[in-house]
């Protein structure tokens, strides 16, 4: 019962949304039960596997193999390791909140729901996927759904419904209009997110046929190839077949997450699309893209990886300051939101660069720490967008007169989304910077001053809409006072707040799953934590963390053959 | 099971699906001239009935394992022709059934409609299993006769005219083509039969002989440079005829083509890759770019076609057991989707009298049920997981992956990117752009049945693609003579040729 519970996870998402397609739209609490019912059974099938995930023994567990295609040599491979974890429950949590900020959606009710099931689901198989294959699958699965949520449910920034005419509407199909960087329709936010990000994806699927191929395994399981491939040394084009997979795979992947010249779609997509999709799009889509990196890139090629993460280590500080620098001069709350998303995400390559035991931890635990964060963020954006019809925020102000318990949560939103003591994005970013201090200082410094921009974007928006004078054709506005108004953003703040008092079941389950990799990458052992006592580790006294598949167990331990070729 | 070369009656019975169906289409043709009144859809379901017999005789072979050659060697019923021929039979009942709405259009002749669809079917099953080229030639033949009718079968229509008339001139010049090409290839080899061919020797008339017969075959296929006449015709014939000629003459011609070049022609692969790597490039890129400024669906379709036969093409240039085995899957996931959203457009155009896209504004609001299968059907001709064609595609790149033909993945790979756009065009016109009239649509029977079974399809084979797998990889093993399983072993690291 309980070993299945990542399938309960996985699949009552879409048991709802195949459910939906036989309800009504007429029966709209209906609808609304069955979304939020299977949201609520994923969400505690993932909060069971959070705390039950036994982070002493490290390694993939609760996991599921069913042979789906001998051929291809695909399985459904499913198993979650400590940086799957935290990643499904945050997909979980954003996903029933999502469906309680959706809750006022009267158009094609049960149409947005089973597209906002799919998504959610297609995101937590990303999380859960030990086999290539249906990683991928998964990931191109999530994306197709943001096209429909936009285009149907989405909504055209303040240029773009000033700027067109019922002719003007002509051009949107002309492949004229692809290259037309000014539209800000939400077709176009649409199509270029759909293409955009499907356009790497096909990129990290050619470096996973690259692996496939010359791994020679006839396999896409993660965890053989991680052990038995050998794609070292491979003499192609003039450089070595192992970094041409890995660029394929890390900028095909970094483009969600999305690193700095990827990014974008990113805000576009944001703006354009309804709230509760962008609250899962900023919240865990995006970490699709640091996750895959790190279950491919790290996984199976780790030298590569110690070689070119430097590479991650540039861009993200383009990341930080580029995005914090547009964030502070967008008027459009969206844009705000979404482009300090793509900031933050810098921290993550930041930490993911850094190599170290600390730094990766910290990076994993802000994944987790920002979904909450941007979730909040964006459901109260979406919020004043239905009770104002503007994203617009210089026309806006005042706001908290009108709605004081989501001028209130803004606030504590803000203050996580910064970093500030009281939340979980204070340890994680904290860890970040401390992680990193050694290998890259002067990316600290820009990470810093990289948080002093959140905090003048950020309090800027905060004051730009709840304060100062307030136009009276807003007078209308009110606030959430319905529990399932209120009940999303409740459970957003106690979970931020919850785990800064109580973090260390997070940290310890993160610091499982990353301990083995950085092992791998860099042949440090780590330095001892905790209840372990302190000091150095021998090699000797090094507890192997693998799993307890029989596959990988019959194979030799990633950590054997390291010891012997010296510690540093 | 052996035969030997002198009829008997156990020969007869490797002939059994043919026979049923030719004596069914004369028993159409009576039954048509003997109750004049019978109303149209009971002669469909007449039809229908013969083709399930036949179909059940079909698979009854292939559980069964009967197999076998006849006439020397000119027809072969191995399991790779009980796929093709269960693939046609089955395309054909769809059509069918697809076609009894759209049969009142037609003035005259309705009988003959599907006498018509039976004979192109049964033209079909004999290419399945051509074995030399004069039975090559002669079911060729015997099914583009009644595609020549079919195409102009709307006489009032110009358009369905316009198509006969391209049809049949280009058709005719590539059956020449394909005449020359065999009389060549006869002259140097003295050989007619595929597999008498393997010790042939590289001589001129050989290459262009089989490249006349490349030629007309590529025109059955539709593949670009021989693709001029697929828009036309596809635009201007009736719309059935247009699903069913986008369908069962490829895969008959891929039977044909899978054959002559795995069979005669294994010890040319080196050079003949390079052909089907170019012709696959060509008609992959041509067919998604020209397909992004089409208006008209049926136009959109037709283009969106030539690219996946490029898609269907990258197997063949693959030339390995695996490589065919995807074209097989590859063919069947596309049966599906494309007969599918042909239906679709049928239904369409039967509520709302228009193919244009512009017309499919608002189809989401109008009519869920046809949105949301055409959705399906367009993302799985996209290759979007979990739809059969995203199995599909990955089958065709792995299986080149593990020939090494990188530049042509590449390629592959960006043009689901371009086809992704249009595909969302389609999508965005039916769920994105309100309605011009809100009425609701109304759907017939028989349309919905067809929708029904390629949704089935697309999703079960997406979902779960183990049973197909197994299929097809069975169907393959048994046509002998594809190039060495040890071709898929890991080739020794080495420097790598990183081109096509």
């Amino acid at each position: 019962m309980a070993d299945y519970a990542l399938l309960y996870i996985l699949f009552a998402p879409f048991v709802g949304a195949i459910a939906l397609i036989f309800v009504s739209n007429r029966q709209l609490m209906l609808v609304r039960g069955i979304a939020a019912g299977s949201a609520l059974v994923s969400l505690l099938a993932s909060l069971y596997l959070f705390y039950a995930y036994d982070h002493v023994k490290g390694g993939f567990q609760f996991v599921q193999q069913f042979a789906w295609c001998r051929q291809l040599g695909i399985s459904l491979h499913l198993g979650v390791d400590g940086i799957g974890t935290p990643l499904v429950l945050a997909s979980s949590i954003l996903l029933f909140a999502g469906i309680f900020v959706s809750w006022h959606i009267k158009d094609r009710t049960k149409e947005f729901y089973i597209w906002l099931l799919i998504l959610a689901a297609a995101t937590i198989g990303v999380f859960m996927s030990l086999d290539l294959f249906f990683l991928f699958f998964f990931y191109e699965m999530s994306v197709i759904p943001m096209y429909l949520l936009l285009g149907m449910w989405g909504s055209h920034t303040k240029t773009y419904n000033e700027m067109t005419d019922p002719e003007g509407l002509k051009l949107r199909d002309s492949v004229g209009f692809i290259l037309n960087f000014g539209s800000n329709s939400k077709e176009y936010a649409a199509m270029k997110l759909v293409l955009f990000l499907s356009a790497f994806a096909v990129a990290a699927l050619m470096g996973i046929l690259l692996i496939y191929k010359y791994a020679g395994l006839n396999t896409f399981d993660i965890l053989v190839l991680r052990e038995q491939a050998k794609l070292m040394n491979i003499p192609v084009l003039g450089t070595t077949l192992d970094k041409i997979i890995w660029l394929l795979v890390f900028f095909g992947f970094a483009s969600i997450a999305p690193l700095w010249p990827l990014h974008s779609w990113s805000p576009v997509g944001h703006a354009a699309a309804p709230a509760a999709t962008s609250m899962l799009h900023a919240g865990v889509l995006m970490k699709l893209g640091h996750f895959s990196i790190i279950r491919v890139a790290f996984e199976i090629l780790p030298e590569t990886t110690r070689e070119l993460m430097p590479i991650a280590a540039v861009l993200c500080m383009f990341s930080i300051v580029y995005g914090g620098f547009v964030a502070f001069y967008a008027k459009d709350t969206k844009y705000v939101i979404g482009y300090s998303s793509s900031s933050h995400m810098g921290y993550v390559f930041l930490g993911m660069a850094a190599l170290d035991y600390i730094s990766l931890t910290g990076a994993v635990m802000y994944m987790f720490a920002h979904a909450m964060a941007t979730g909040m963020l964006f459901a109260m954006a979406g919020w004043v967008y239905d009770q104002t019809h503007s994203r617009d925020i210089p026309s806006l102000g005042g706001l908290s007169n009108r709605m004081p318990f989501i001028s209130g949560c803004f606030v504590v939103a803000c203050m996580a989304s910064i970093g500030v003591p009281g939340t979980v994005n204070f340890i994680a970013e904290v860890m970040i910077i401390v992680g990193s201090w050694n290998k890259y200082p002067f990316q600290v410094i820009v990470a810093v001053v990289g948080i002093v921009l959140t905090l003048a974007y950020l309090f800027k928006m905060m004051r730009g809409l709840f304060y100062g004078p307030m136009d009276q054709k807003y007078s209308h506005a009110h606030d959430a006072v319905a529990v399932a108004d209120r009940l999303p953003l409740l459970i957003m703040i106690a979970v931020s707040v919850g785990f800064f008092f109580f973090p260390m079941h997070l940290y310890n389950v993160v610091r499982s799953g990353v301990d083995p990799l950085i092992v791998k990458i860099t042949r440090v052992v780590p330095v001892a934590q905790t209840d372990e006592g302190s000091g150095v580790r021998s090699e000797a006294s090094a507890p192997p963390r693998t799993s307890d598949i029989p596959l990988v167990a019959k194979s030799p331990s990633p950590l054997t053959p390291h010891p012997s070729q010296g510690l540093e | 099971m052996t035969f030997a070369l002198t009829m008997s009656s156990s020969d007869l019975l490797l002939l059994l699906p043919e026979i049923l169906l030719t004596s069914w289409l004369c028993l159409i043709l009576i039954v048509d001239f003997s109750f004049p009144r019978l109303p149209n859809e009971q002669l469909a379901y007449f039809s229908i009935a013969g083709l399930v017999a036949t179909l059940g005789c079909l698979v009854w072979f292939d559980i069964a394992g009967i197999t076998g050659t006849l006439f020397a060697n000119m027809f072969a019923l191995d399991r790779m022709a009980l796929f093709f021929k269960m693939f046609i039979v089955g395309s054909t009942i769809l059509v069918i059934l697809a076609s009894v709405d759209f049969i009142h259009r037609f003035k005259f002749f309705r009988g003959e409609y599907y006498a018509l669809i039976v004979m192109s079917a049964l033209g079909m099953m004999f290419m399945a299993s051509a074995n030399d080229l004069l039975s090559v030639f002669v079911a060729l033949e015997f099914s583009t006769i009644g595609f020549y009718i079919l195409v102009a079968y709307l006489r009032e229509d110009t358009a369905s005219n316009e198509a006969g008339i391209k049809f049949f001139i280009l058709g005719i010049f590539a059956a020449a083509l394909l005449a020359y090409g065999i009389s060549l290839v006869y002259g140097e080899t003295g050989k007619l039969v595929f597999s008498d061919m393997k010790a042939a020797q590289a001589t001129p008339g050989l290459a262009i002989g089989f490249l006349l017969i490349f030629a007309a075959l590529g025109f059955k296929i539709g593949a670009v440079p021989f693709h001029s006449w697929v828009p036309d015709t596809y635009h201007g014939s009736p719309t059935p005829v247009t699903a069913f000629l986008s369908i069962a003459p490829k895969g008959a011609a891929f039977a044909i083509l899978l054959r002559m070049f795995l069979v005669a022609l294994t010890t040319f692969k080196p050079v003949w890759v390079l052909l089907i790597v170019a012709v696959s490039i060509l008609s992959m890129t041509y067919g998604n770019i020209v397909a992004i400024a089409q208006k008209n669906m049926k136009r959109l379709l037709a283009y969106s076609g030539i690219a996946q036969i490029g898609n269907v093409l990258i197997g063949l240039a693959a030339g390995t057991k695996m490589g065919s085995d995807a074209m097989l899957f590859y063919l069947l996931t596309y049966l599906f989707a494309n007969l599918g959203a042909f239906a679709i457009v049928i239904a369409v155009s039967e509520a709302i009298g228009s193919e244009e896209i512009e017309d499919y504004s608002g189809l989401g609001r109008r009519s869920p049920f046809l949105a949301f299968s055409m959705l399906i059907f367009l993302l799985s001709l996209a290759g979007v997981p979990p739809l059969a064609g995203f199995i599909g595609k990955l089958y065709i790149f792995v299986a080149a992956t593990k020939e090494g033909l990188y530049a042509l993945i590449t390629i592959g790979l960006i043009n689901i990117i371009i086809s992704l756009y249009y595909y969302l065009i389609v999508v965005k016109k039916m769920y994105v752009s309100e309605p011009h009239d809100r009425s609701p649509l109304k759907v017939s029977g028989p349309i919905k049945v067809v929708v029904y079974v390629c949704l089935a399809g697309t999703l079960a084979i997406g979902i779960y693609p183990q049973p197909v797998t197994d299929w097809v990889v069975s169907a393959i093993l048994a046509f002998s003579n594809v190039a060495d399983p040890t071709a898929a072993l890991p080739v020794p690291p080495a420097a790598i040729p990183f081109g096509g």
